[in-house]
């Protein structure tokens, strides 16, 4: 049997807004994913989905070949270590808790709860223990969900947005640390995140999700590697390009930029008077997600 | 090993070439160890899987290999390759560009030539 995680057909309707539209995507154990989505994409959604947090309204999710809902013996190879906001920890009596009792709590919800390395973290982030959720700062919070995260243990943790409010130092040090863990140990990590550009080198495959729908999963070097920006006179871009598949095409007077994806053995016309340049995941993500898109 | 990942190439595509530069600069030496996928993979924040195909590259032209159970070593001779591959690449990678820019600058070929030779002056 294979080891992984498979949602099919999965959907997820809010009243009248449908979230998640006819989800099918599977994350394979020993991978690091990169779940990357505009806000309200439904990346959150589907990580509650997928760990049980929430019921479908439709289709089936298993880990390694068993259903997760009302599955204790599924749900404990999953940690979601949710994104805590100090709105949400105020109103449900999170805000009154400190954070020590939440960490208690996590050990005792996580059967790998690996206590020695939750302490160590709470070292390095100089986290007071003895301080109420609802006093952390957005960036004590997220570092909270990542002590959570990572001191799980479980095989599939899922992380929403861990480096929200974080300093570059401290989210450099973040992504170190989950290198670092992963390397030692080939946890399974969907990660997701806005700031696209500094975590991608992490990510061995991206999924791209756009208004509930998945849009893509690939491999993030290669889908990098296929992709192009071609600017130059209109006319000479759009003969370079003719036939290939386009995006985000924008235009200033007689100057042309859009964004190209080869596929299999597909070129850029040579003999034309073009800029052609590589581009980044950011930048593939807001070709494919962005205004207009 | 201390060089920083740029955007303009693919990040396995970066991580062989620095090690062949630090092997061009005898900063690896030849039979000498190189760090591991784990240790390039943690220095950069990368995944292990790009830094293991950035490896697999230098493997498979011979430029390191594996000693089972210790790690990837710096083959003999790999500086000699190193040199000879980059100078069959040189003329596409560099003497193509330079051409292309002094031609939309209306360079000549005379000039360019002069340039080169008044460089030491």
């Amino acid at each position: 049997m294979m080891e992984l995680i498979e949602c099919k057909n999965l959907c997820k309707n809010y009243k009248d807004k449908s979230a998640l539209k006819d989800v099918n995507v599977t994350f394979e154990k020993g991978k690091i994913y990169g779940l990357i989505g505009r806000n309200g994409a439904g990346k959150t959604t589907l990580l509650s989905i997928m760990s049980a947090q929430n019921p479908a309204s439709g289709g089936s999710i298993t880990v390694d070949g068993e259903a997760v809902w009302e599955n204790p013996n599924a749900l404990k190879k999953i940690c979601f270590s949710r994104e805590l906001n100090v709105s949400q920890t105020s109103s449900n009596g999170l805000g009154a808790m400190k954070v020590k009792e939440y960490l208690k709590i996590a050990s005792i919800y996580y059967p790998l709860w690996d206590k020695d390395m939750a302490k160590k973290l709470v070292n390095e982030f100089e986290l007071d223990v003895n301080k109420k959720m609802g006093a952390l700062s957005k960036g004590m919070l997220s570092m909270v969900t990542i002590v959570v995260a990572l001191a799980s243990k479980a095989p599939y943790t899922f992380l929403d947005e861990p480096v929200a409010g974080l300093d570059v130092i401290m989210r450099e040090y973040f992504y170190k640390l989950l290198v670092e863990e992963y390397s030692e140990t080939g946890r399974t990590f969907i990660i997701s995140t806005h700031i696209i550009e500094e975590a991608s080198p992490m990510f061995e495959e991206v999924v791209m999700i756009k208004n509930g729908t998945l849009i893509l999963k690939e491999n993030t070097e290669e889908l990098i590697a296929s992709a192009f920006h071609v600017n130059g006179k209109a006319e000479d871009v759009d003969a370079a390009t003719e036939g290939l598949s386009k995006y985000h095409e924008e235009i200033i007077g007689r100057s042309k930029g859009v964004t190209v994806f080869l596929k299999n053995g597909e070129k850029i016309k040579e003999g034309y008077d073009v800029t052609v340049q590589p581009v980044n995941l950011q930048q593939i993500f807001v070709a494919l997600c962005g205004m207009g898109a | 090993m201390n060089e920083i990942l740029t955007q303009e190439k693919s990040i396995y595509i970066q991580i062989s070439e620095m090690i062949e530069n630090d092997i061009l600069r005898d900063i690896i030496l030849e039979e000498e160890r190189v760090p591991s996928t784990n240790e390039l993979a943690k220095l950069y924040s990368i995944n292990p899987a790009t830094a293991a195909k950035g490896i697999n590259i230098l493997v498979d032209t011979g430029i390191l290999y594996k000693k089972r159970g210790i790690g990837m070593f710096v083959s003999k001779g790999a500086k000699k390759k190193i040199m000879e591959t980059r100078k069959e690449q040189f003329f596409d990678n560099y003497i193509k560009t330079l051409l292309s820019e002094a031609e939309s600058l209306g360079i000549t070929k005379e000039e360019l030539i002069k340039m080169i030779e008044e460089k030491d002056n």
